[in-house]
C-alpha cells in the first residue's frame, strides 16, 4: 500500500513540476532524470524483499548480472536524485508560488511514503510528527505567500529582500517550534 | 517435525547481554536534508521565496529531531526453545530488547541472519520490543543459529541505532531413520530383557508343554493337554533376555550427495538403531571409527543413552577424535558376546581389516552398507576401466566379509531400515562357532 502511494506521489510530483513543459533542453533533461530516478526508486522498493546470496562465487553470468543490478539499485540514492531533478524542473518555470507550494507538499509526502515503504512501518508511525508537519504546511503557505508579495521596487535588491525575509521567518519558526512541540 | 513449545512467561530469565549501539543518520533524514538544501539553494540563487517555503517542512522535521537523546547501550535477552534438535525440527528463538523507561522514544526492528545450514521458517524481519523467530536446522552438527540485527529508530525516524546479537548454538541431531524390527542374537546373555530366548523361563512367549512336576505353579497347568494325555501337563515359556549391542559408525568417508552422504546415512542409521534397541531394553553402545582411532561410549540403557550416543558422534565430528586405537578397545566398549552392527560405506581398508579381526574374536556382526555413490561416469576408456575395477574391488570386499560370515546389507537411506534387515530380523543371528 505504502509502496503504491510512494510511486504515485513520485509520479504526481514529476508531472506537477513538468506541466507545462518548458521548451529548454535543460528542462527535458531534468524531466528525464526525474522519471528515471522515480522509476528506479519504485523498482528498489518493489525488489526490496529479494534476498542476495551470501556467496556469489562460481555463479552463472546471468545470476551475477542480476545480483550486480540489485546491488546498484539498492546502493544509489534514487529518491534524492528524483527530488533534485524535480526541483530543478520546477525552477525552469517562471515564478508560480502556490504551484511550488503544492509541489513542496507532494515532495514531503513522497519522501515520507518512501520511508514508510522501505521500513515497513505503518502510517501511524508518523503520528508523533503530525504537529511538526502541520507547522511545516503553514510555513509552506507562508513561503508561497511571500513569493506572491509584490516587489517594493524594481531591481534585484527588492527580490533579495523578500527572500531574506522569507528565510528569516522560516528559520525563526524552525528554531522556535521544536521547543514548543 | 514438532512445533516449538516455549512457556509464555513475561520476563526472560537471566541478565541478557549489553550491546553498544552505533548511531547514524537514516536515509530518510538524508532525503529530507537533500530537499531542504535544494530548496534553500534555489531560493538563494534564483531569489524566489516560494522555494524557501518548499524547504521549510523538511528543515522543520530535521530541526525537531535534533533534541533527541540517544541510547548508548542496549540490553538484549535471547532464549532458544531448545539446545538440541533433530534435523528439520523447528526451534524458536525469543529476543527481547530492554530500553528501560524510554520505550516510547524508540521503535525496535529485528532482522534475523540465519547461520549455515539454518533455514528460517517464518519472516526474518519483525518489529516490537520482543519477538520470536522460528528456524529449522537442515543438517546435523553443532550449528550456530545465526545473528540478529537490532535497529532502533527514534520517534522522528531521523537516526538509526544498530547493534548485533549472536544467537545461541544448537546441537542438531541426525534425523533417525525408521527401524522397528530388531536383529537378535541366537545366544543371549543371562540378563533380564525383552527378547525371548531359547531356554525356558518366566517370559510370556509360549515355548511348549511338559509333564507336571511338584513345585510347578497351578496356574500354568494346560488343562486341555492334561485331559488328552490323562496326566497333568504344564505350559512352558521362553525366558526373556536382553543383549549388548555395539553400533560402529564409520566416519572415515563422506561420499555422496550432501544430505544423503555415507556419513549422513551412517549417523541416521546409528540413531535409529540406538533408539530401537534401547526401546527393547537392550544395552547399546557406540564406537565412532575415524582413520584407525575410535571414540567410544560403553553400552548403556534407556532413552538418555540415545542422546549420549548421538552427542558422542557429534563430538567426534568436531575434529580428530582423541580415542583409543580400534584394535585396543577396552572390554567395556566391546563386551564379549555383543551384537556388532556396523554402518559403513566400506571404503576404508583398515576398517575392513578391523571387522575381520572382530569377527575372528567371536563377535556376531552385521554390516549395513551405506555407500550410494560411484565414481563419475566419463566417456574415456581408461575412466570406464577404472570405474569397473573400483566396482569389482567393492564387490570383492563385500564378498570377503560374507565369506567370513559377516552379513552385509545395503541401505539407500530412503527406505526404512527394516527392509534391508528383514532377512536377519526373522531369525536370530548366530555368532561364529555356534551351530544353527
Amino acid at each position: 500500500m505504502t509502496r503504491a502511494a510512494a510511486v504515485l506521489l513520485g509520479a504526481v510530483g514529476v508531472a506537477w513540476a513538468a506541466v507545462p513543459l518548458p521548451g529548454t533542453g535543460a528542462a527535458g533533461f531534468a524531466l528525464f532524470i526525474a522519471i528515471c530516478a522515480v522509476a528506479a526508486g519504485a523498482l528498489r522498493l518493489a525488489l526490496a524483499g529479494v534476498p542476495l546470496p551470501e556467496n556469489s562465487f562460481l555463479l552463472p553470468a546471468p545470476l551475477r548480472a542480476w545480483i550486480r543490478f540489485l546491488e546498484i539499485l539498492r546502493l544509489l540514492p534514487w529518491e534524492e536524485a528524483a527530488v533534485l531533478a524535480i526541483v530543478w524542473l520546477e525552477v525552469q518555470h517562471p515564478a508560480r508560488p502556490w504551484h511550488t507550494a503544492v509541489l513542496g507538499a507532494v515532495l514531503v509526502a513522497y519522501l515520507l511514503a518512501v520511508h514508510l515503504a522501505e521500513s515497513g512501518a505503518p502510517p501511524r508511525a508518523l503520528r508523533p510528527q503530525a504537529r511538526v508537519l502541520a507547522a511545516g504546511a503553514v510555513l509552506l503557505a507562508l513561503g508561497a505567500a511571500a513569493g506572491m508579495l509584490p516587489a517594493t521596487g524594481p531591481g534585484p535588491a527588492s527580490a533579495l529582500l523578500r527572500l531574506v525575509a522569507a528565510v528569516a521567518l522560516i528559520a525563526a519558526a524552525g528554531l522556535v517550534l521544536p521547543s514548543m512541540l | 517435525m514438532s512445533s516449538p513449545s516455549i512457556p509464555n512467561d513475561r520476563a526472560f530469565p537471566g541478565p541478557g547481554s549489553e550491546l553498544e549501539v552505533r548511531w547514524r543518520t537514516s536515509r530518510h533524514a538524508r532525503r529530507l536534508l537533500t530537499l531542504a538544501l535544494a530548496g534553500v539553494f534555489v531560493a538563494t540563487l534564483a531569489r524566489r521565496p516560494e522555494f524557501a517555503g518548499l524547504a521549510a517542512p523538511a528543515l522543520l522535521l530535521l530541526a525537531a529531531g535534533q533534541g533527541q537523546r540517544r541510547l548508548a547501550r542496549l540490553r538484549v535477552k535471547v532464549r532458544a526453545s531448545a539446545g538440541r534438535a533433530f534435523e528439520g525440527e523447528v526451534v524458536a528463538v525469543d529476543v527481547a530488547a530492554d530500553v528501560g523507561s524510554r520505550a516510547d522514544d524508540f521503535a525496535v526492528r529485528w532482522t534475523l541472519h540465519p547461520g549455515r545450514e539454518i533455514d528460517p521458517v517464518g519472516a526474518t524481519d519483525a518489529d516490537g520490543r520482543t519477538t520470536r523467530f522460528t528456524v529449522t536446522p537442515q543438517h546435523w552438527g553443532r550449528r550456530e543459529l545465526g545473528t540478529v540485527d537490532v535497529m532502533l529508530r527514534d520517534r522522528w525516524r531521523l537516526t538509526e541505532g544498530h547493534a548485533t546479537v549472536s544467537l545461541p548454538r544448537v546441537d542438531c541431531y541426525p534425523a533417525p531413520a525408521q527401524q522397528r524390527e530388531l536383529v537378535v542374537l541366537r545366544r543371549l546373555p543371562n540378563r533380564l530383557g525383552e527378547h525371548p530366548a531359547r531356554t525356558a523361563g518366566e517370559g510370556i512367549e509360549f515355548a511348549g508343554v511338559r509333564e507336571y512336576v511338584p513345585g510347578d505353579r497351578q496356574r500354568s497347568i494346560n488343562w486341555p493337554a492334561s485331559t488328552r494325555r490323562g496326566r497333568l501337563q504344564v505350559n512352558t515359556f521362553a525366558a526373556e533376555r536382553s543383549q549388548d549391542v555395539v553400533l560402529i559408525a564409520d566416519a572415515t568417508s563422506d561420499v555422496g550427495e550432501p544430505g544423503s552422504s555415507a556419513l549422513d546415512l551412517a549417523l541416521r542409521g546409528v540413531a535409529a538403531a540406538a533408539r530401537a534397541y534401547t526401546d527393547a531394553r537392550d544395552r547399546v553402545g557406540v564406537v565412532t571409527y575415524q582413520w584407525g582411532t575410535a571414540s567410544w561410549l560403553p553400552p548403556g540403557l534407556g532413552r538418555r543413552q540415545v542422546y549420549r550416543i548421538i552427542d558422542s558422534m557429534l563430538a567426534s565430528d568436531a575434529g580428530w577424535a582423541r580415542g583409543a586405537s580400534v584394535y585396543r578397545l577396552p572390554r567395556a566398549a566391546l563386551p564379549p558376546g555383543a551384537l556388532v552392527v556396523v554402518f559403513s560405506p566400506l571404503l576404508n581398508q583398515r576398517l575392513v581389516e578391523t571387522l575381520r579381526e572382530l569377527r575372528e574374536r567371536g563377535f556376531a556382526m552385521l554390516v549395513v552398507d551405506v555407500l550410494n555413490a560411484e565414481p563419475p561416469n566419463r566417456p574415456r576408456v581408461a575412466d570406464r576401466m577404472a570405474r569397473r575395477i573400483w566396482r569389482m574391488e567393492q564387490d570383492a570386499i563385500r564378498f570377503s566379509l560374507r565369506e567370513l560370515g559377516i552379513s552385509v546389507v545395503h541401505w539407500d537411506g530412503v527406505q526404512s531400515l527394516d527392509l534391508p534387515l528383514a532377512g536377519h530380523t526373522r531369525r536370530p543371528l548366530a555368532a561364529p562357532g555356534t551351530r544353527r
